[in-house]
């Protein structure tokens, strides 16, 4: 019974991944197709419709053969096959998404070589500004010092992991580095995300810095930063709970630690609907955008800097943070070291609660 | 003192500043005319505030030197303070006296562009309504 709750869970996300693939193509900028420089109007014509078309079929295809792989490995081989289904499905999309990339590039043109700045002193564009960004890091900081002086209350051997099903099957003994290290590894991964917080308000090239497009990229990049911000908030929430409530007390009850879940999916969900809404870069809110214009303006980056069509890497970029072309939201400029560090602080805070689960056993 | 450049390849409009990599003048001189074309007009008065060298440096896809070297053209020529960590600041920038060569080598770009102009076909009253008001909108500022 438990396994099929997991499978249907996890098929359902399986199904939302396919979903946004299916549409992605339409939410992208209009002179940007599968992530290949094109004239704005490329997409109307009988070719472009015939890319999309056999995009999609394969899509479908490839998602049918990895749900069915998926389905077919948790009942044949148990479920530690569990969390191979969201990477088979983003595998399935991307050779869909490469194969149609392809197709579209011999239609790739030359994007403008006209770049523009905005003169005009910035706006915050971190909702709430720095007060906002500090609140996750205070409160785990009040929960590491609610730790220090609940020390005696905390059992001497509590759980760190738990099983697909919500049953803890991981403890440590309990030390400084036990108690400590997982905070200090959500710590490691609020760095990452307030310097992407900090990137997206202050690392971005606008791709316009004036007219509709321009104030609808605003609204988007402000959109995108709430995001981050309301992602950072549920991550110190859900640390500081599970580190507080269940370690210090009552740690053995499974149920606890999908408290916040329906928290995390109204993110997610609402997150979908206003991208949607938006589309990538804010291309659907502004007019300006459907009209076509003789030397399409893209992304203002030459389709050579984009590796596969999705990792930008570019030297002479002084811009860390990159509007992604097929995708809605940023990615990073891999030439910058900010990306490495950035990675590096993720990882660690991946690795850290991990550590302290095998060493402390 | 400005110098008018026939293949300027910049444009100022409402405080935006645009360029053309693909144009056969220098990056850092097309920055330095579009922002001198802004504080020509009084755009931007004393005191304030020009976008940071890596900002602009950001917004236009551009190495931090080209942006720099652009400040330091116009602070040269008294537009800009340059402070470190701070920024341009525009300065109070009397009206320099004109020199003995100026009104030549106004001329002769101004010659090539009005050459150009008939050449698109503009007609003569075309081009003199054009500049009669590129000057009354460049007067209006701070010289």
């Amino acid at each position: 019974m438990i396994s099929l709750t997991i499978v249907l869970t996890i098929s359902g996300v399986v199904l939302l991944i396919a979903g946004l693939f299916w549409f992605m193509p339409e939410l992208t900028r209009r002179d940007l197709y599968f992530a290949v420089t094109v004239p704005s109007e490329f997409r109307d014509n009988h070719a472009a419709k015939a890319i999309l078309q056999r995009y999609r079929s394969e899509l479908l295809l490839l998602s049918v053969v990895a749900l069915t792989a998926f389905v077919a490995g948790v009942f044949l081989l148990g479920v530690r096959v569990v969390p191979a289904g969201v990477p088979l499905e983003l595998a399935a999309s991307f050779i869909a998404f490469y194969r149609a990339r392809r197709r579209v590039l011999p239609h790739a043109v030359e994007p403008t070589t006209i770049r523009e700045a905005d003169l005009h002193s910035r706006d915050r564009l971190i909702p709430g500004d720095w007060v906002a960004a500090s609140g996750p890091f205070i409160l785990l900081a009040a929960c590491a010092i609610y730790l220090w002086f609940q020390w005696g209350d905390i059992p001497l051997r509590f759980v760190v992991h738990w099983d697909a099903f919500g049953h803890p099957n991981r403890w440590a003994a309990r030390s400084f580095a036990s108690v400590f290290l997982p905070l200090l590894g959500t710590a490691g991964i609020l760095a990452a995300l307030t310097l992407i917080l900090y990137g997206g308000a202050y690392w971005v090239r606008p791709i316009h810095a004036v007219g509709s497009e321009g104030a609808s990229e605003l609204k988007f990049r402000r959109a995108v930063l709430a995001v981050v911000l309301a992602a950072e908030y549920l991550i110190a929430l859900q640390s500081s709970w599970l580190v507080v409530v269940l370690r210090a007390h009552d740690w053995g009850t499974p149920g606890r630690i999908i408290v916040l879940f329906p928290l995390i999916l109204v993110l997610v969900l609402v997150t979908v609907f206003v991208f949607a809404r938006f589309g990538q870069g804010g291309s659907r809110m502004s007019a300006a955008n459907q009209s076509a214009s003789s030397v399409p303006v893209g992304d203002r980056t030459q389709d050579s800097y984009w590796k596969l069509g999705i990792f930008y890497f570019n030297r002479e970029d002084p811009a860390a943070v990159i509007e992604k072309r097929f995708g809605i939201g940023y990615t990073f400029n891999l030439a910058r070291p900010i990306t490495w560090l950035i990675a590096f602080l993720l990882l660690m805070g991946a690795v850290l609660p991990v550590l302290v689960g095998r060493l402390h056993r | 003192m400005y110098a008018v450049d026939v293949q300027t390849n910049h444009e100022v409009v409402g405080n935006v500043l645009r360029i053309d990599l693909a144009s056969s003048v220098p990056v850092y001189e097309q920055i330095a005319n579009g922002l001198r074309a802004e504080l020509v007009a009084g755009e931007f008065g004393p005191g304030t505030k020009l976008p940071t060298v890596r900002t602009l440096a950001i917004d236009l896809g551009v190495h931090h030197n080209t942006v720099a070297e652009a400040y330091r053209q116009l602070a040269n020529e008294g537009w800009l303070e340059l402070k470190r960590h701070h920024g341009a600041i525009v300065r109070e920038r009397p009206r320099p006296q004109a020199g003995p060569d100026a009104v030549e080598r106004f001329a002769r770009p101004l010659r090539e562009l009005i050459a150009k102009g008939l050449a698109d076909g503009l007609s003569r009253s075309a081009l003199v309504r054009e500049m009669t008001v590129m000057v009354q909108k460049l007067e209006g500022g701070a010289i």
